[in-house]
This record gives structure tokens, C-alpha cells and sequence, in this order.
């Protein structure tokens, strides 16, 4: 069986946590986030006939005052930056953090999600913006539920390119 | 001089000598050059000596080559160490870490030893078995002691790699088991979280868990974590078996383990090692009610013992006072001194003086109660002077007296002759003495006057006299003032042998009238 480890990283408040919520196996309660910092989930997709297990690590929003703990970036093989589409400094905050992690992991598969999607009218990030980066982006509500399934294939599909194929074996 | 002769020569001269000259050392002076070359050039000389350092180094094996290379290495490592711990540390984690901990398993096990003295006071049924088991097995008394008195289970089992947290493999013998990935996952974050929580707690490690009956026990090498859910009280030794065994794994699969990426399939094999981990001892459910049978053992056996043994005291004090308060009561009985009261292996041993007219001592045990067979007395006898005895005493007196006084009577009479009327005062005084002395103790004297007759004579006769001598006797004491109420006549002497004297002096002392006295011990 194929494993990895995901590190879900964004500022506070913009959804992190209500993204998996509906959509992955949990047996921690979300006080872990906000006592340990952490909260560990699991999510199991499918990509071409090939079960992938994504371990998610739900890491406490970085804000002013808590940054971000990077002890539990430690062995990630992936992540998945979030941005609310209501508020422009997450986006930069987002962008941010991808610096961050690829100094200290170097590059990895990820993909950016900007999340409230049922909120669209009142969005302050542009599609300028977020195109800007040229990264693999997808539109979320964790309200509505759309846009989060094709986020964790997408990001499966990035974790199965960048594992060499030889290693890949079927579960 | 011919060298100056030679510098004076024209240069045309030199060119035959130098076309000779090329010809003759053409080759040699390319080698030179190359090899001047090779010589004034660091990288080219490096690479000349790099490809037979090795050589050189195997053939000057000598102590010199040491001694040059020791500072050099010595600083090397130094440096290593400065720059990045953890190398080093991983490098030599399979040998220091099995020494280190057979280093404390030897200090644990004199542990043992001292607490194996201490328990050796300990006696109980169970340490009996113990005890046995110790010799059977030669293991230490303590060690015993600590495997049987510990229930424990270890329930489920997880692989961890150690970097990315991700399980690799999980064992349990329990159905019920939340996603293990996931807690594999949150324990990795918990010791994160436990590491960043404490300062100063860099490269120590989390190793136990505890939640009321269920711990987790973690071990931990270089790139994988071993952890189990125990439940009850592991023995400290469990640790210990973990540790061996993530060695083991690390040692097989160090490869593996080195370069996950996420596919566990790889340490399958591990499964039969990790079951082997899923030891326990008893039945940990039991455990309160073997923790409650334990806390009666504990409690209720002391306490039952301390019940026993203040009944058993208050039982012994009670029959104790008893015996003091018979000491007592035979110390202040009239007649008797006590002189030794003391008690010897169940028995009482009672000595004194002891008047023969006092109470029986026996019988006064009787009366207390007590048990017979534990006393035995000793008394030797005594004349009280209490005035009670003396009164006793001369009671006894008189009446020996009285019963060896008697009138005679001639053949055929039953008046009392002339000659003894004198002898009715002296015995009616005796009577009077012998009367007032009963009244003092409280006793009630009578006296028996008894008429005798001689073998000789009609027997019709014989009775009539007998009778008549007694009641003459009788009638005389009570004119010289003693009680009537005190005096009974009685005909004959029925207790008394048939006077069978023949001679005529020994028939006069079967023609009497004697007394009997009634009332005197």
C-alpha cells in the first residue's frame, strides 16, 4: 500500500479544517488543533487503478501571533497551500509559505486551493492573481462541498507523477 | 681552456652538435619535460598520489603512519561531531545502544539482587511458589516476584516511520482497533508536540504514555519507532523486548527504511517480529477483581489477624483477672497464707501455709469457675490464730472431751451412784462451754445422752435400764442448768459394738451413760 504524508498549510481562519472535514476519516476531535497544534486525518483516493492513502497533518493556521511548526513538516511528500477567496492576504500569506516549505524541503507536489467558493461575489482575490503563480489551483467550497474530491485526486495525481513508476505497486 | 674556446665557437658551429644532440636525447628530454610537468603541477601530482595512497598506506602499516594520522583523525571526527551530531550518533547507534542498555539490564538486574534481600523477609504462600519458581528456573527471587505480580497485554502494536510518521506496519489481538494509520500519524505529533512543549528536551524522546489501565510504550531507532498499547502494568523489561526488536528491523531493513516513500509493502516480513511483541501475562480485565481480592488479602488478613489476636488477648486478660482475683480471694480467706502464685506453661502453681480448718482451696477453684487441671496447690499446714479457728479448735476440744466422759452404773441400777453425782457438775460445765462455744460459730450443738447396758440379763430388762440410766442423766444435767432443747436421751447405744465384756470389771463400763455431741465437725 502506497502512503503519504500531506501537510495542509494556510493562514488561520481560512478553512483548513472545514475543507476535510466532510471528506476524509477522522477520529480526532478538532480541539487537537488548537491544544497540540496538529490534527491528523486520512484520506484514500484512487488515481488510475492505483489506491494512494494521503495521511493529511491539518497544521494550525499561521496568524501574527502562532507561526506555523515546522516539526511537522518533517517527511511530507506533498501539501496543499489554502487561501480564502474572500480575504487578498491569505493568498500572499499562501504564496509565502510555498517559499518557505520549498527552502526547507525543496520542491514538492502541491496544489493551492482557494477555498469559499459559495462565497464568489465577494471575493477579493483576482484570477490575475492567483494565475500569476502558475500553479496547479483549484476552486473549494467547504460549504457546498464543490471542488474538494478533484483537489485530492489532483494532488494524487501530482504525488504518482513525482513517485517513479517502477516503486507504485498495486495495493 | 677548452670550455672557453668552446663559448667562443661561432653559433654555426653548434647547430651539427645540436641536430646530434636531438637525435641522441630526443626522447629522454620529452619524457623530462613530461615529467617536469607532471611534477610542477599540484592537480597532476594529486592524482599521481591518489592512485596508490591506498597501496602506500597498506604497506607503511607501521606505528609512525598512526601516530602521524591520530591528530588528524581525532580532529576530523571532532569536527564531524560539531557540524552534524546526528551522523555520528546514527552511525554508532547499533553498537552503543545494545551496550548502553546491557550496561543498565546489569545495573537493573543488581537492583533485583538488593530488592530480592529485602523481599526474602517476606513470607506468604505465593512467595512460597515464588520462591520455588526462582530455584526451578534460577532466575533472581525478585525477578519472579515482579513477572508474576504484573498483568499486562499488549494489545496492539505499531511500525512507524519515524520521519514521516506514516504506519508501516500494525499488529493487534483486539477487534477493536481505531484507523491505526491515524494514530500512528497523531503519536509522531504528540511527541513533536511533547519535544516542543518541554526546553531543553532536544534528542530525548517520549517513552511512555500513560491513560488510566492502557499506556503506550514507545522505542525508537535511527529511522523507525516502535510502539505499543499495553494494557495493565507492563513489566519494565517490555521496553526492553521492543527495543531488540526495532534493532532487528532496523539492522534488516535499514535500506528500506532509509529511503521510504510511502510504500509499506516492503516491511510485510516484519509482521511475524511485531506479533512477537504482543506479549501479556493474566487476564488484565481480571485485574480489579484481582486487585480487589488483593485488597482483602492486603487488608481483610491483617485486620482478621488483628481481630484474632485482641479477642485471644481480651479472652486471655479476662481468664487472667479471674485467676488474680482466686489469688485474692484464697490470700483473704480466713486460715490460709499464700506465699508463690505464679504461672508456668498453662499452670498455676499456688503454694502457702494453710490451716486445716480453712476453706479446701479446690473447692473454691470450683466456685470461681476455673479449670481444675490448670492449678496445682502446695500448702503446708498451719495453726491460724484468727479467734475463729481458736473457737474451732476448742469446740473440737470439748466435744472429744464430753465423748470420752460416762457414768458407770452398778448391776441392775439406773441411779446415778453417790460417788459420781460430784462428776454431773464437771460435765454439765463442759456442756455449757461446749454449747456456748457452738453458739459463737453460729452452730447449732446437740447432745446425745445414750444409755448402755451389760451383755448380762434379760434383754427386755437391759432396755428398760439403758433407757433409764439415760434419761436420769439427762434429768440431772438439765437441773444443773443445762438446755433442755439441747438434750436427747436415747435408750441405747445402737451405733456402738455389743459390749461383750465378761469379766465384772471390764461390765462396768458397759453399764454407762455416755455422750454423743451432734453439730462439731
Amino acid at each position: 500500500m502506497l502512503k503519504k504524508k500531506i501537510c495542509m498549510v494556510g493562514q488561520f481562519g481560512v478553512g483548513k479544517t472545514s475543507l476535510v472535514r466532510r471528506f476524509v476519516s477522522s477520529i480526532f476531535d478538532d480541539r487537537y488543533l488548537t491544544t497540540i497544534g496538529v490534527k491528523i486525518d486520512r484520506k484514500d483516493v484512487s488515481i488510475d487503478g492505483k489506491s494512494l492513502t494521503l495521511m493529511l497533518w491539518d497544521l494550525a493556521g499561521e496568524d501574527d501571533l502562532a507561526e506555523l511548526n515546522v516539526a511537522h513538516l518533517r517527511g511530507a511528500s506533498g501539501y496543499v497551500l489554502v487561501a480564502d477567496g474572500c480575504r487578498a492576504c491569505t493568498l500572499d500569506k499562501a504564496a509565502e509559505l510555498q517559499q518557505r516549505i520549498t527552502r526547507m524541503l525543496g520542491p514538492l507536489p502541491f496544489v493551492l486551493v482557494v477555498n469559499k467558493a459559495d462565497l464568489r461575489d465577494q471575493w477579493e482575490v483576482q484570477f490575475q492573481q492567483v494565475a500569476q503563480y502558475g500553479w496547479p489551483t483549484f476552486e473549494t467550497s467547504a460549504k457546498a462541498g464543490s471542488g474538494v474530491e478533484e483537489m485530492f485526486l489532483g494532488l494524487g495525481a501530482a504525488l504518482l507523477r513525482a513517485h517513479p513508476a517502477s516503486e507504485v505497486r498495486e495495493p | 681552456m677548452p670550455t672557453d674556446g668552446a663559448a667562443k665557437r661561432p653559433a654555426s658551429d653548434d647547430q651539427p652538435l645540436a641536430e646530434l644532440r636531438a637525435i641522441l636525447l630526443g626522447p629522454e628530454r620529452e619524457a623530462w619535460e613530461s615529467m617536469r610537468q607532471r611534477l610542477d603541477n599540484p592537480a597532476r601530482r594529486a592524482e599521481d598520489i591518489a592512485s596508490v595512497l591506498a597501496d602506500a598506506v597498506r604497506l607503511r602499516s607501521d606505528a609512525k603512519l598512526r601516530r602521524a594520522l591520530q591528530p588528524l583523525l581525532e580532529e576530523a571526527l571532532q569536527l564531524s561531531v560539531q557540524s552534524n551530531p546526528r551522523m555520528l550518533a546514527d552511525a554508532l547507534f547499533p553498537i552503543f545502544g545494545k551496550a548502553i542498555r546491557k550496561a543498565i539490564a546489569s545495573e537493573l538486574d543488581g537492583m533485583l539482587q538488593s530488592l530480592s534481600q529485602t523481599l526474602e523477609q517476606r513470607f506468604s504462600w505465593r512467595s512460597l511458589q515464588w520462591r520455588w519458581e526462582a530455584i526451578r528456573t534460577g532466575k533472581p527471587y525478585a525477578e519472579i516476584v515482579l513477572l508474576r505480580s504484573l498483568l499486562y497485554r499488549v494489545e496492539q502494536v505499531f511500525l512507524i516511520h519515524r520521519k514521516t510518521g506514516l504506519l508501516l506496519q500494525h499488529v493487534t489481538d483486539t477487534a477493536k482497533t481505531k484507523d491505526p494509520e491515524m494514530v500512528s500519524g497523531m503519536l509522531t505529533a504528540i511527541q513533536d508536540f511533547v519535544r516542543d512543549s518541554v526546553s531543553g528536551a532536544e534528542g530525548e524522546n517520549l517513552e511512555t504514555v500513560r491513560m488510566g489501565d492502557i499506556g503506550v510504550v514507545l522505542t525508537y531507532g535511527p529511522d523507525a519507532i516502535l510502539s505499543g498499547f499495553v494494557r495493565g502494568v507492563p513489566p519494565r523489561n517490555l521496553a526492553r523486548v521492543f527495543q531488540d526488536t526495532l534493532d532487528t528491523i532496523e539492522r534488516q531493513k535499514a535500506e528500506a527504511l532509509h529511503s521510504f516513500a510511502g510504500e509499506t509493502a516492503e516491511f510485510d516480513s516484519c509482521r511475524p517480529q511485531l506479533k512477537a511483541c504482543l506479549v501479556g501475562q493474566g487476564k488484565p480485565d481480571q485485574r480489579k477483581a484481582t486487585s480487589w481480592a488483593a485488597g482483602a488479602l492486603l487488608f481483610g488478613v491483617p485486620a482478621l489477624v488483628i481481630l484474632a489476636l485482641a479477642g485471644w488477648w481480651i479472652y486471655s486478660t479476662a481468664i487472667e483477672r479471674r485467676w488474680s482475683n482466686f489469688a485474692l480471694r484464697l490470700n483473704s480467706e480466713p486460715g490460709i497464707v499464700l506465699t508463690g502464685f505464679e504461672k508456668r506453661g498453662g499452670t498455676h502453681y499456688i503454694s502457702g501455709l494453710r490451716d486445716p480448718l480453712a476453706a479446701d482451696p479446690a473447692a473454691l477453684l470450683a466456685a470461681e469457675d476455673l479449670p481444675a487441671g490448670k492449678a496445682t496447690f502446695h500448702f503446708e499446714e498451719y495453726h491460724s490464730l484468727d479467734s475463729r479457728f481458736a473457737t474451732q479448735r476448742r469446740l473440737v476440744e470439748l466435744k472429744e472431751e464430753l465423748q470420752h466422759r460416762a457414768f458407770r452404773f452398778p448391776t441392775g441400777s439406773a441411779a446415778i451412784p453417790p460417788e459420781q453425782r460430784f462428776l454431773l457438775d464437771d460435765v454439765a460445765a463442759q456442756m455449757l462451754s461446749l454449747i456456748q462455744a457452738g453458739s459463737a460459730l453460729g452452730r447449732n450443738i446437740m447432745i446425745e445422752v445414750r444409755g448402755n447396758h451389760d451383755p448380762a440379763g434379760a434383754e427386755l430388762l437391759n432396755s428398760v435400764l439403758a433407757r433409764s440410766r439415760a434419761e436420769n442423766v439427762q434429768a440431772a444435767l438439765i437441773s444443773l442448768g443445762v438446755p433442755a432443747v439441747r438434750l436427747t436421751s436415747i435408750p441405747e447405744d445402737q451405733g456402738r459394738e455389743t459390749c461383750a465384756a465378761v469379766k465384772e470389771e471390764e461390765r462396768l463400763f458397759c453399764r454407762s451413760a455416755s455422750f454423743r455431741v451432734i453439730g462439731v465437725p
